[in-house]
């Protein structure tokens, strides 16, 4: 409605001439920093820790020193985030209470930090890399690839909570460009054949192997290395003679 | 932020970190090793300060003023706002004030270039998405921002932006009848959420979302509630969080400000009284160190309306059919009058809460002059021992502002969350900046704070006087023990033995501190101190017995006395400001002023006189309160000496020379002798469970005729109950 | 005998002749504040009469005596619609002369300017009141 109007006022403003028309774009995150209640994410719904994971909740606060238990509230909320998927406001009250402290306290950091997913999120959350790096060597035609083998939008999750694919900022693997993260591994030095191959796998239930998919070990020059390829030199090379 | 005060609180460490400025009041035993002072030179003035002061308490002393929104004296220091950055001489960048301790030989330069555009700049991002909408705002005139921007800010404008990405936008949230929230205009000071996890006690407020995203909220859908959360709205530098009754009824400038004294419960609390046309607008508090610092509980502040509703406007006399007409002055005074006369020395006062002293005395002349000595209190106190002849075992002896520097506190019978919010506001920073031990002896309440609960046994007390308890240890060794116990429980049949004990128990302590009481009385209603120090009787055991002819009630409302209690043909004056239970069981009603319309003195718990100003005159044909008893000492031809308030207020010096002494709580003393005097008390402290009345937040916000008569206050306690039904 | 202006006293007497003698003339004059010879033209069914004397000039030439029983109360508001026309001189015809003049059963009567009498309009609040009074409700009788 809103879009619809604003066109509609500029067109008419550009053809008849006469003063803009003022309207504020809304600048919009693509996460809401409030809770609403939904039937997938309320506080009815229990969280629990599985029994597993109580051992790891032990071992996590005990690195910490008393009085200052509350540092293991981001490895707690990863923890929870690995156990359910993402992370509902019941597993934000489980740590709050483990913690022993206020609710808001948990939602503060829960918000701040964007790898904390608040909305359901499915098994494999593709994230690609669409910075500068990435770009330059088409994680744009990466990108469209996902998008139409997953057959999603960026922000979308898919009716059957396998995929979810979100944009991210440079995850550090520039070398190694275009890239992709899902979960916690690092697929590299894609291309859209590469991609289709990854994603089929997982759709069939394979895992993939991660790393880079141009040959390379790892962060290597592709081919022959190209310097520092002798001996390196012995101790005082290239120091003044009377030193 | 502000997280590292937080780590004492709520994992109940022993350290809490020092590396927070907080202003505690300085101890009087920490004189002993004094580091060195430093000297720094703000803009140019030499300035000798302590080591830790920061640049910004360090220019105040010089006088000179540093822009500021985050920082607030009481609060934690946050940083945040940057509004605060000066120059510092060889600092390649400007150095925020509010957060950096001075340096020895420090040249700050804060009225420099660079200080000036640091200044200009942090005003032009706060500015981009602060909306446009100062005059629709209630926080306009009284705004730091505006005051700031046209202080400090650019005088131009080079936002052209609207088009591209527009102002950022942020939700509304609801949280609760007193507070509106518009939060586009937060500029993300974060002191309400400091207030909130500081000072109330109530860790509902926080930040959510980062960068441009970050919102001020609770996230989940729950309201502020809390006794003290109306001081956010003070708090608040700009228009986010504003008074949701005062919205849209007055301007700043608009209205006038009349100092005056809150009774709505016996901590005396000072405020302002904001009138427009004849109208309370609203109230807000002034700073006063020794009472309520700048803070001010909710009742205190928003049962205002309850002034302008169930008023009692002119004069009412019962017809034969039993119902109150409105009459005359001269016919209520005259029919009054006849029937005084006709009960001769027959004739009994009750005063209740909100009763000043002004009436008091005057009331106690005439029934004097009638031969009459039935002046009771609504509330009893016992009178077992040295009763109220010593005014050490009535009043909180250790004052308010003594609160905060105990080390050992043991609460009997009383919930002063509730009950007085401004003195466990201080206990509260005793617990939080002073490592304060607070036990508590009665039903389990949430205090804001952690404690100790004994149970509310009374043996537990027995069991501490014998020195028997586990914590007796504690208490003796304590440097600085308080023992305070609220007036509910020495209401009780038993009260004479509870105080006796409480007493022997006081006597027990070793406390290292010269003039440190230790036994404190912690009174509900303002009228009490006074009352007693003027020589009423506490309790209306005495009215039952004689059963008078004539019952004058000085607004007493609590139903300490009904017909029942009373022959059948007993004719009750009602004379008081609000229709209520005392009213409505009244022959005669004579409508007196409420505190925010006679100018009148108030004693509060720690013995402080007080007076009250007159903001609004009295509405209808109602009259200041001793006035209309001067009028009848007239007509019934034993007259007052007194025509004036200076007459009057030389009466009451006469009686009490405290009473005049605004401002000052004069110590009491013979604390030994009214010790030995309890020894006298022979009765036993029966087995029934200590219990006070105000247990829950949705309690408190009800409890006297001004606030029984307030919508808001109806409002808080449907919301408290609303919130307690929500999940979260 | 107009030379010296003596008709003109000859007209006073004649004047004071036809409103009744020497006292009414006097009454009429403290009343009115004129005395002024004219042609009685009709009277409304309030007593008010009309008056009309072609000598003076123009605009000063009709008048209105109200009639006895407003006393010195009586005030512009008191000349009735039909007769307001003439007296104005936007007609010259007298309320009996004009044919085109309405007259329907459903007119009201007129009514003079109320303001400042006991009957005048007064609208009913629209602002509450700043302070809500406490009425008992209740007949209280003691417990028995």
């Amino acid at each position: 409605m809103l879009p619809t109007l604003r066109t509609l006022g500029n067109g008419l403003r550009r053809s008849a001439g006469f003063g803009r028309l003022h309207t504020s774009a809304i600048s919009r995150h693509d996460a809401l920093f409030v809770h609403r209640d939904t039937p997938e994410d309320n506080p009815d719904i229990p969280f629990e820790f599985t029994a597993e994971n109580q051992k790891r909740v032990q071992a996590i606060l005990a690195i910490y020193p008393e009085g200052h238990k509350r540092g293991a509230m981001i490895p707690l909320l990863d923890l929870a985030q690995r156990q359910y998927g993402w992370l509902p406001i019941s597993a934000m009250h489980k740590v709050a209470e483990i913690l022993n402290l206020p609710s808001m306290r948990v939602y503060e950091v829960a918000t701040f930090y964007t790898m904390f997913m608040r909305k359901p999120t499915g098994k494999y959350h593709v994230q690609i890399c669409t910075t500068t790096p990435c770009w330059l060597r088409g994680s744009d035609e990466i990108l469209e690839a996902i998008k139409k083998n997953l057959n999603l939008e960026v922000g979308q999750t898919s009716s059957d909570k396998q995929f979810t694919l979100s944009e991210v900022e440079c995850l550090g693997a520039c070398v190694n460009a275009p890239m992709v993260q899902i979960n916690d591994d690092y697929y590299e030095d894609l291309t859209v054949q590469d991609t289709n191959e990854i994603l089929n796998d997982l759709k069939a239930g394979k895992k993939p192997k991660p790393g880079p998919r141009s040959g390379r070990f790892a962060a290597e020059p592709s081919g022959e290395p190209t310097s520092l390829k002798g001996e390196p030199p012995a101790a005082g090379f290239g120091v003044r003679a009377d030193l | 932020m502000l997280r590292t005060t937080l780590a004492k609180v709520l994992n109940g460490a022993q350290f809490s970190p020092k590396n927070i400025a907080v202003i505690t009041r300085a101890a009087s035993d920490q004189a002993a090793k004094k580091p060195e002072k430093i000297e720094v030179f703000i803009d140019d003035i030499p300035v000798k300060v302590e080591p830790g002061t920061t640049v910004l308490q360090a220019a105040a002393m010089v006088g000179v003023e540093i822009p500021r929104f985050c920082y607030h004296e009481r609060l934690a220091v946050a940083g945040n706002c940057r509004m605060c950055l000066v120059e510092v001489e060889k600092s390649p960048k400007p150095v925020a004030a509010c957060a950096m301790p001075v340096m020895k030989g420090w040249r700050i330069k804060t009225d420099s270039e660079l200080t000036k555009k640091a200044r200009e700049g942090i005003m032009e991002f706060l500015l981009v998405n602060h909306p446009l909408d100062c005059p629709i705002c209630d926080q306009g005139g009284e705004c730091d921002l505006q005051d700031q921007s046209m202080a400090f800010g650019s005088d131009r404008s080079r936002f052209t932006d609207i088009d591209h990405s527009g102002k950022r936008a942020v939700e509304d949230k609801d949280i609760g009848p007193l507070i509106k929230t518009i939060m586009t205009r937060c500029i993300h000071c974060t002191r309400c959420i400091r207030f909130a996890s500081e000072v109330a006690g109530v860790d509902d407020l926080g930040t959510t979302g980062r960068g441009n995203d970050m919102q001020v909220g609770t996230y989940v859908e729950k309201m502020f509630l809390s006794e003290l959360s109306g001081n956010v709205i003070d708090l608040c530098p700009v228009g986010a969080l504003t008074s949701k009754p005062y919205s849209f009824t007055a301007r700043p400038w608009e209205i006038r400000k009349i100092d005056s004294i809150d009774v709505l419960d016996a901590v005396g609390s000072n405020i302002v009284v904001s009138t427009r046309t004849g109208e309370v607008m609203r109230i807000m508090p002034r700073v006063n160190e020794e009472i309520n610092e700048e803070w001010l509980s909710d009742k205190s502040r928003f049962s205002y309306d309850g002034l302008k509703r169930q008023r009692l406007v002119t004069p009412m006399l019962r017809d034969s059919k039993g119902e109150l007409k409105p009459v005359d002055w001269e016919v209520a005074l005259l029919t009054v009058a006849k029937q005084l006369k006709n009960a001769g020395p027959s004739v009994g006062a009750i005063a209740g809460g909100f009763a000043d002293a002004e009436v008091l005395v005057a009331v106690k002349d005439l029934l004097n002059k009638l031969g009459s000595e039935a002046l009771c209190t609504e509330h009893t106190f016992p009178l077992d021992g040295s009763g109220t002849d010593l005014r050490s075992s009535y009043l909180l002896n250790n004052k308010i502002a003594g609160a905060e520097e105990a080390d050992f506190v043991l609460l009997i019978g009383t919930n002063p969350r509730l009950e007085a919010p401004l003195l466990n506001s201080r206990l509260r920073k005793g617990y939080v900046h002073n490592e304060l031990e607070v036990a508590l002896i009665g039903p389990k309440v949430d205090l804001s704070y952690k404690y100790v609960h004994l149970g509310d046994s009374p043996s537990v007390l027995e069991q501490l006087v014998n020195g028997q308890h586990q914590i007796s240890k504690k208490l003796t060794s304590a440097k600085k023990p308080l023992i305070i116990i609220g007036s509910e429980v020495l209401e009780r049949p038993d009260g004479g033995a509870i105080l006796s004990a409480v007493q022997k128990l006081c006597a027990a302590t070793n406390p290292q501190t010269e003039n440190w009481k230790v036994l404190n009385v912690l009174h509900k209603v303002a009228s009490q101190v006074a009352a007693l120090d003027i020589g009423y009787t506490p309790g209306v055991d005495k009215i039952r017995e004689l059963s008078p002819k004539i019952l004058l009630l000085l607004g007493a409302d609590e139903g300490s006395i009904d017909k029942s209690d009373l022959s059948k043909d007993t004719f009750i004056i009602y004379l008081g400001h609000h229709g209520d239970n005392g009213a409505a069981v009244a022959d005669a009603i004579l409508p007196g002023a409420a505190y925010t319309e006679k100018q009148a003195t108030y004693v509060n718990t720690e013995g402080r006189a007080q007076q009250t100003l007159t903001a609004v005159s009295p509405p209808g044909r109602a009259r200041e309160d001793w006035k209309i008893i001067r009028a009848l000492s007239e007509i019934i031809g034993a007259t007052l000496p007194y025509d004036n308030l200076n007459e009057i207020r030389n009466r009451l010096d006469e009686v009490a020379p405290h009473l005049t002494r605004y401002g000052t709580a004069e110590n009491a003393n013979f604390f030994k002798q009214a010790e030995a005097l309890s020894k006298s008390v022979k009765s036993q402290i029966d087995k029934t469970p200590f219990d006070v009345k105000l247990k829950e937040l949705q309690d408190y916000f009800m409890t006297d005729s001004i606030s029984r008569a307030s919508p808001t206050m109806a409002k808080c306690v449907q919301a408290v109950i609303k919130q307690k039904q929500s999940k979260y | 005998m107009s030379y010296f202006g003596i008709d003109r006293i000859f007209k006073v007497f004649q004047t004071m002749r036809s409103y009744g003698g020497i006292k009414a003339s006097l009454y009429k004059l403290w009343r009115m504040d004129s005395l002024r010879p004219g042609i009685l033209v009709g009277t409304d069914k309030y007593g008010n009469q009309y008056y009309e004397n072609k000598s003076y000039f123009y605009g000063r030439n009709r008048w209105i005596e109200y009639a006895p029983k407003y006393g010195f109360d009586y005030d512009g508001s008191q000349v009735p619609a039909e007769w307001f026309g003439w007296l104005h001189y936007k007609t010259d015809l007298l309320p009996s002369q004009d044919p085109s003049r309405p007259n329907y059963k459903w007119m009201a009567d007129h009514t003079e300017n109320l303001s400042g009498t006991s009957e005048q309009y007064v609208p009913y609040s629209t602002t509450k009141p700043k302070i809500q009074a406490w009425f008992c409700k209740m007949t209280f009788f003691d417990g028995t």
